[in-house]
C-alpha cells in the first residue's frame, strides 16, 4: 500500500456538500418542530422599563413570548475552559439591563418561522436610555489577564539601566486594527429537542464533548442525558465553540414548551450575539544595534470587551516567541465598551500581534537599510523566551529562504516607489507567520467489517476544514486500505470524545488517536495486517472487529515549546491617484511539521491568507456614535474579499515532522496562515508608495489621501 | 401576520389596472431588491403584481439609430447584447460592475431604476430614517456617513442612489417610457430620479400605478469611447464609493462633445451638464479635464466621514475623461 499521509486527497465529504446531502443544523427535520425568533435591543445601554407582549401573544400561530419577566431559569455553569464554558457569562434574559446594541431581550416562538418573525415585530418595548460608550478613545483601560486568568504582563532584562548599545537604532510606532465580525457561511443555529428529561441539541459546535457538559450543567442533568449532534459546520473560526445566549435560551424555552425548537440567528443579529474580534491598538518599540541585532522589544496592546464578559485579545502572546532580544517588556490592557462580547477569531492574539510586530520589523529594516528577510534571520530565537524552553522543531529560516527564492525576492529594489507596471506602483512585502502547536485528548472507535470497509466514529467535528478526510487518510494509512473504504461518522456525543477543534489542534489531537485505534484493532485479534483480519472475519462469520484508541498531550511539553512557523511574500499593485490596490502575487511557506493532507493543508493556509487580506484591506465594523448600534451588519456592508480580490496563492510546506510533539510529527495548520498577512500587505504598500499604513483596513480613501 | 395578495399580470394594461385596486400595490419583477426589503418589513404591500411574464423583454434597434430596451430585459441580457456592447460599451461595463452574475440574471432594467438606497440607517429599524418614516430624522447626518452623498443632499436625507447602470443611462441621455391609466409617456432620465429635498421617501417622479415599460437610448455617436470607472472597497460585489460614466467626442485635438455622470455622490445619478458644457470646444488635455472635475464638484458638501469623496470624484473624472479621449476601454 502506498503512503497516504501527506498526499493530496480531495475532501471525502465534498460530494455530499455540493449536492446538498450534507445536513447542517438549520436543515435538520424534526417532527413537531417550532420556530423561535430573537427579539433584540434597539438601544445600546440602559434598561427595559416596560415590555408589552400582548399583541404578539395573540398573533396567529404564536406559542410563547419569552422576555426577562418570564424567562425560564437555568443554572450557572462552571464556566471554565476545562469542563464547561459559555461565551457570555451573563445568562440570557437574566434581568432588564441592556449592555449593548442588539442584545437579546426576548424570544417569540410560533408554528412557522415567518409567524414568529412577524409576531416579534409586535413587541412594544420602552427603555430608560443611557448614553452608550462605543468609542474606545474615550474608554478607560485596565491591566488585563488572559482568558485563562493568567497574568499577561511580562518583563525580562535590564531596561532601567539602559541597554548599553552604542548608537542604537530605534523605531516606535502604534498600530491599530478594526472590529472584525464573524461571518461564517453558515449563520449560527440550534435545535433543542427534549424527550422526557433527555436533551438533544443540534448545533454547530467546535467542541461536542465540552458543550455536552455545559448543557448538562445549565439544566442540572447528567451529561449522559445530553446528546450533541453536529455532523457538519459551515465555518466557525472560533465563534462556534460554546453556547451563545441564543443557544441557552433556545434549550431552556424548548424545555418549557415541551416542543422541539429551532432558533437561527440572522446575519444582522450575529453582529452582536455571536462574537467578533475586538479592535486593537498596539505600540511596538524596537531597539537594535547598527547591524540589526535586536536589543529590546517593548510591546503594549489594548483591546476592548463587553460589559458582561472579559475577553482580552491576547496580542502579546507572540512577543516572547518571535525574536531574541535580551530586554523585553509586554503589557496588555482592556477596556469595556457597550458592544457585544468579543471572542476567539482565527489566531486570536497572533493575528493582530503579528500585524504590529511584523510591521515594526519592516520599519526597522528600512531604518537600518537591511533586507527584512535578513533582519529576521539575524534575530531568530531557538527558545520560547517566556517559557524558557527550546522549540521542539523550528524551520523558520527555511520558510524565509524558500519563500524568498520562490518569490524572486533577490530582485527587490531597496528603494520605495521604484517598481512600476502599466502605470501602477508595484510593491513587494514580506512578513513572518507563527502559531503555537497545541494538542488535546482525543478518542476514536474503529470498526472493520468483513467486506473490508472500515467505520470510524468520534465526536470530533469538521468545521469545513477536512476532519472527515484526515480521519480517512489516517485510517487508510494505518490499516493499509484505500481511502474510499473508510466511512467516517463524527460530530455526535454518542461517539467517543474526539476533543476540541480550536487552537489549530484537531489534527494534532485526532490523528494519533486514529492511529492508536487502528493499531489496537489489529492487536486485539493478533492480526499482522488488515487482510488477515478480514480473512478471519469472513471465515469466522463475525460481524466486525472494533477497537478504540486515544491520545493525549505528552510529558514533552515540560521540556519543549511547540510552535509553527512561516513566511509570507506578496506583491501589490497600486493605482495611487484613485486609491485602487490589488494584491497580485502571494507566496507562503509554512513549517507545520508533517503535512497530513497536502490539499487540505494548502487550502487552510490559503483561507488564512484570504482572511488576512480581508483584515488588511477591507474588514471593519463601525458603530453609530450616538446610538451605539452597528452600521455595518450584513454581507453588503461588511466587506471581505471577493474572488476578484485574490491572486493565485502559492503555498508550500517545509514538511519536517515534529516527532517530539506527537507520534506523527503533525502540527495544526488552521490558524497560522492568517498571521503576518496584514503586515506583509502593508509592508508591500510601503515598498510601492513610501507611505507607512499603521491603521487597518487600508481602504481606498486612506490609500489615496 | 401581514398577508398580501399575489397576482400575475396578463398584460401591461392589466398590470396598470391591477395596481389601481388597492392603495398599497407594488410591481415585482426580478425581486432582487424588493424581496430583501419585504424580509425586513421595509415594504408592506397589500398586493404584489408580478409583471415578470409580460412581453417587455425585447432589446431592439430604433429607427433613429438608438436602442430600445424593454423594462423586463435582465441586466445580464442588456450587458451581453451585441449592439449595446458595440455602441454603448459604458452601459455594458456599468452593469457588469454591479451586483453578481446571479443577481444580474434575475434583475431587470425597470427594477434597476427603482432600487432603493443601501444606506444602513434606512435598512435597520433600530434607527430613525426620514426615507422609511418621514419626519423621524436622519441619524446618518450626525452619525457614520462615509458612504453618503456629497452633492444635492438635504437636511432630511443624505442617502445615495446605489445603481451603476443608472449612472451610464444618465450619461447617455436615456428616456424612460412609462405606462399608466392615462396612457404612455416618456420621462427624460435626468427628471426620473429625485433629489431628497424634504420628501426623501420619494426616490422618483413616478406616480402610483406607473409601470416602466422601456428605456430608450438615443444614438450617441461617440458613446463608443465611453467608459465606466467604479471605485469601491473591494474588487467586486460592493457599491461604489465613487463611479464615473464619461464619454468624449474629439475633433482633432479639441473636444466637440462630452458626457459626464457620477455615481455614489447623490440621491440620484448625478449628471454634470456644467462640466459637459465647459468641456465643449476645449483642448483635450489633462488640465482641461482637471478643470471639468473641479466644475463637476462645485457645491460639494462633504460630511464628517466622506470628505475623501470630493477628491476621489475629481481624480476619477480626470482619469475617465483621459481614457475616453484616448479612445475608451476599460478603466
Amino acid at each position: 500500500m502506498n503512503k497516504v499521509i501527506g498526499t493530496a486527497v480531495s475532501r471525502t465529504d465534498g460530494l455530499a456538500k455540493v449536492t446538498g446531502k450534507a445536513t447542517y443544523t438549520g436543515e435538520q427535520q424534526i417532527p413537531g418542530l417550532v420556530y423561535g425568533y430573537l427579539v433584540t435591543s434597539a438601544i445600546a445601554k440602559g434598561r427595559i422599563r416596560s415590555i408589552s407582549t400582548e399583541a404578539a401573544q395573540k398573533a396567529p400561530g404564536v406559542i410563547a413570548v419569552i422576555t426577562h419577566k418570564n424567562a425560564p431559569k437555568v443554572f450557572k455553569p462552571t464556566n471554565n475552559f476545562i469542563t464547561s464554558k459559555i461565551y457570555e457569562a451573563r445568562l440570557p434574559l437574566s434581568d432588564e439591563q441592556v449592555h449593548y446594541g442588539g442584545q437579546i431581550i426576548g424570544l417569540v416562538v410560533a408554528d412557522t418561522f415567518e409567524r414568529a418573525r412577524d409576531a416579534a415585530q409586535l413587541l412594544q418595548v420602552e427603555y430608560d436610555i443611557e448614553t452608550p460608550l462605543v468609542n474606545s478613545a474615550k474608554a478607560t483601560y485596565k491591566a488585563a489577564n488572559s482568558m485563562f486568568g493568567e497574568e499577561m504582563a511580562f518583563r525580562k532584562g535590564e531596561f532601567s539601566s539602559g541597554t548599553g548599545v552604542t548608537e542604537p537604532a530605534t523605531i516606535e510606532a502604534t498600530y491599530t486594527t478594526s472590529t472584525e465580525l464573524h461571518v461564517p457561511m453558515e449563520p449560527h443555529a440550534i435545535i433543542a429537542h427534549w424527550q422526557e428529561d433527555a436533551l438533544t441539541i443540534y448545533e454547530p459546535s467546535q467542541w461536542v464533548a465540552g458543550i455536552q457538559r455545559t448543557y448538562a450543567e445549565l439544566f442540572g442533568i447528567p451529561s449522559e442525558k445530553v446528546r450533541i449532534v453536529t455532523p457538519y459546520i459551515g465555518g466557525a473560526f472560533g465563534s462556534k465553540v460554546y453556547p451563545w445566549p441564543h443557544s441557552i435560551l433556545c434549550a431552556a424555552v424548548a424545555r418549557q414548551i415541551q416542543r422541539p425548537l429551532k432558533v437561527v440567528v440572522s446575519r444582522r443579529q450575529m453582529t452582536a450575539n455571536t462574537g467578533h474580534r475586538s479592535e486593537t491598538e498596539q505600540t511596538v518599540k524596537l531597539t537594535a544595534t547598527k547591524d540589526g541585532k535586536l536589543d529590546a522589544i517593548v510591546h503594549t496592546a489594548k483591546s476592548v470587551t463587553s460589559p458582561v464578559d472579559m475577553f482580552p485579545e491576547p496580542c502579546t502572546n507572540i512577543t516572547p516567541v518571535m525574536y531574541a532580544a535580551p530586554n523585553m517588556q509586554v503589557n496588555q490592557t482592556v477596556a469595556t465598551l457597550n458592544v457585544g462580547t468579543p471572542t476567539f477569531m482565527r489566531a486570536p492574539g497572533e493575528t493582530p500581534g503579528m500585524w504590529a510586530m511584523e510591521s515594526a520589523m519592516d520599519e526597522l529594516a528600512w531604518k537600518l537599510n537591511l533586507d527584512p528577510v535578513e533582519l529576521r534571520l539575524k534575530n531568530e530565537t531557538t527558545t520560547h523566551l517566556r517559557k524558557n524552553l527550546p522549540f521542539s522543531s523550528k524551520h523558520f529560516a527555511d520558510c524565509l529562504k524558500e519563500g524568498a527564492k520562490r518569490f524572486g525576492w533577490q530582485n527587490r529594489p531597496r528603494q520605495p516607489r521604484t517598481l512600476t507596471r502599466d502605470g501602477k506602483l508595484i510593491g513587494w512585502g514580506m512578513a513572518a507567520a507563527t502559531y503555537p502547536a497545541l494538542r488535546g485528548n482525543a478518542t476514536v472507535k474503529v470498526r472493520l467489517l468483513p467486506d473490508g470497509r472500515v467505520n470510524v466514529l468520534t465526536s470530533a467535528n469538521d468545521m469545513g476544514t477536512g476532519t472527515y478526510t484526515l480521519i480517512a487518510i489516517m485510517t487508510a494509512e494505518t490499516l493499509g486500505v484505500s481511502v474510499d473504504k473508510v466511512s467516517v461518522e463524527i460530530g455526535d456525543s454518542l461517539f467517543p470524545d474526539g476533543g476540541l477543534a480550536g487552537g489549530s489542534q484537531m489534527t494534532a489531537s485526532l490523528a494519533p488517536a486514529v492511529q492508536q485505534a487502528c493499531q489496537n484493532l489489529l492487536k486485539s485479534g493478533k492480526f499482522t495486517n488488515t487482510k488477515e483480519a478480514i480473512k478471519e472475519l469472513q471465515s469466522s462469520g463475525r460481524a466486525a472487529v472494533e477497537a478504540t484508541g486515544s491520545s493525549a498531550p505528552s510529558e514533552e511539553g515540560k521540556n519543549w515549546a511547540f510552535q509553527s512557523w512561516g513566511a509570507h511574500f506578496c506583491e501589490v499593485s497600486i493605482d495611487e491617484e484613485i486609491g485602487r490596490l490589488r494584491v497580485t502575487r502571494w507566496v507562503s511557506v509554512m513549517d507545520i511539521g508533517q503535512v497530513m493532507n497536502a490539499k487540505a493543508a494548502a487550502s487552510q493556509i490559503r483561507g488564512g491568507v484570504i482572511m488576512g487580506i480581508g483584515e488588511a484591506l477591507m474588514e471593519e465594523c463601525v458603530f453609530d456614535p450616538n446610538t451605539g448600534q452597528p452600521v455595518v451588519y450584513d454581507l453588503a456592508t461588511y466587506h471581505y474579499p471577493s474572488h476578484a480580490d485574490i491572486p493565485r496563492i502559492d503555498v508550500t510546506f517545509v514538511g519536517k515532522p515534529d516527532l517530539t510533539f506527537n507520534p506523527l510529527g503533525a502540527r495544526g495548520g488552521g490558524e497560522i496562515g492568517i498571521t503576518g498577512v496584514a503586515a506583509a500587505v502593508a509592508n508591500a504598500v510601503y515598498h510601492a508608495t513610501g507611505k507607512r499604513f499603521r491603521n487597518l483596513p487600508i481602504a481606498p480613501d486612506k490609500l489615496m489621501a | 401576520m401581514k398577508n398580501f395578495a399575489y397576482v400575475r399580470a396578463t398584460s401591461t394594461e392589466d398590470a396598470v389596472q391591477q395596481s389601481q385596486t388597492t392603495q398599497n400595490a407594488q410591481f415585482i419583477a426580478g425581486g432582487t431588491n424588493l424581496v430583501d426589503r419585504l424580509k425586513v418589513f421595509l415594504d408592506r404591500p397589500d398586493r404584489l403584481i408580478d409583471v415578470s411574464r409580460l412581453d417587455l423583454k425585447q432589446i431592439e434597434a430604433t429607427k433613429e439609430g438608438g436602442i430600445r430596451i424593454g423594462a423586463l430585459a435582465t441586466n445580464t441580457a442588456v450587458a451581453d447584447h451585441p449592439q449595446i456592447r458595440r455602441d454603448y460599451p459604458l452601459l455594458s461595463r456599468a452593469i457588469l460592475s454591479g451586483a453578481s452574475q446571479q443577481i444580474r440574471n434575475m434583475a431587470t432594467v425597470g427594477g434597476n431604476l427603482l432600487q432603493r438606497t443601501r444606506c444602513p440607517y434606512y435598512y435597520d429599524p433600530v434607527f430613525a430614517c426620514n426615507k422609511r418614516q418621514p419626519g423621524s430624522g436622519c441619524p446618518a447626518i450626525p452619525g457614520i456617513n462615509r458612504m453618503h452623498a456629497i452633492l444635492g443632499a438635504s437636511d432630511s436625507c443624505i442617502a445615495v442612489h446605489p445603481s451603476d447602470m443608472c449612472v451610464a443611462l444618465a450619461a447617455l441621455d436615456a428616456v424612460v417610457e412609462v405606462e399608466s391609466t392615462k396612457g404612455r409617456r416618456q420621462i427624460p432620465f435626468n427628471d426620473f430620479h429625485r433629489l431628497p429635498g424634504d420628501a426623501p421617501e420619494r426616490d422618483t417622479n413616478l406616480e402610483p400605478g406607473d409601470l416602466i415599460t422601456a428605456v430608450i437610448l438615443p444614438p450617441v455617436s461617440f458613446a463608443k469611447t465611453g467608459i465606466y470607472l467604479k471605485l469601491r472597497d473591494r474588487a467586486s460585489y460592493s457599491f461604489a464609493l465613487i463611479s464615473v460614466a464619461a464619454a468624449i467626442d474629439l475633433s482633432g485635438e479639441s473636444i466637440r462633445d462630452a458626457r459626464l455622470a457620477l455615481g455614489g455622490v447623490a440621491h440620484k445619478p448625478w449628471r454634470s451638464i456644467e462640466a459637459e458644457t465647459f468641456l465643449k470646444g476645449k483642448p483635450a488635455t489633462v488640465e482641461t479635464f482637471q478643470q471639468a472635475a473641479e466644475i463637476a464638484l462645485q457645491g460639494a458638501k462633504p460630511l464628517d466621514h466622506n470628505g475623501f469623496k470630493v477628491n476621489m470624484a475629481k481624480r476619477a473624472i480626470k482619469r475617465a475623461l483621459t481614457i475616453s479621449a484616448q479612445g475608451g476601454g476599460v478603466a
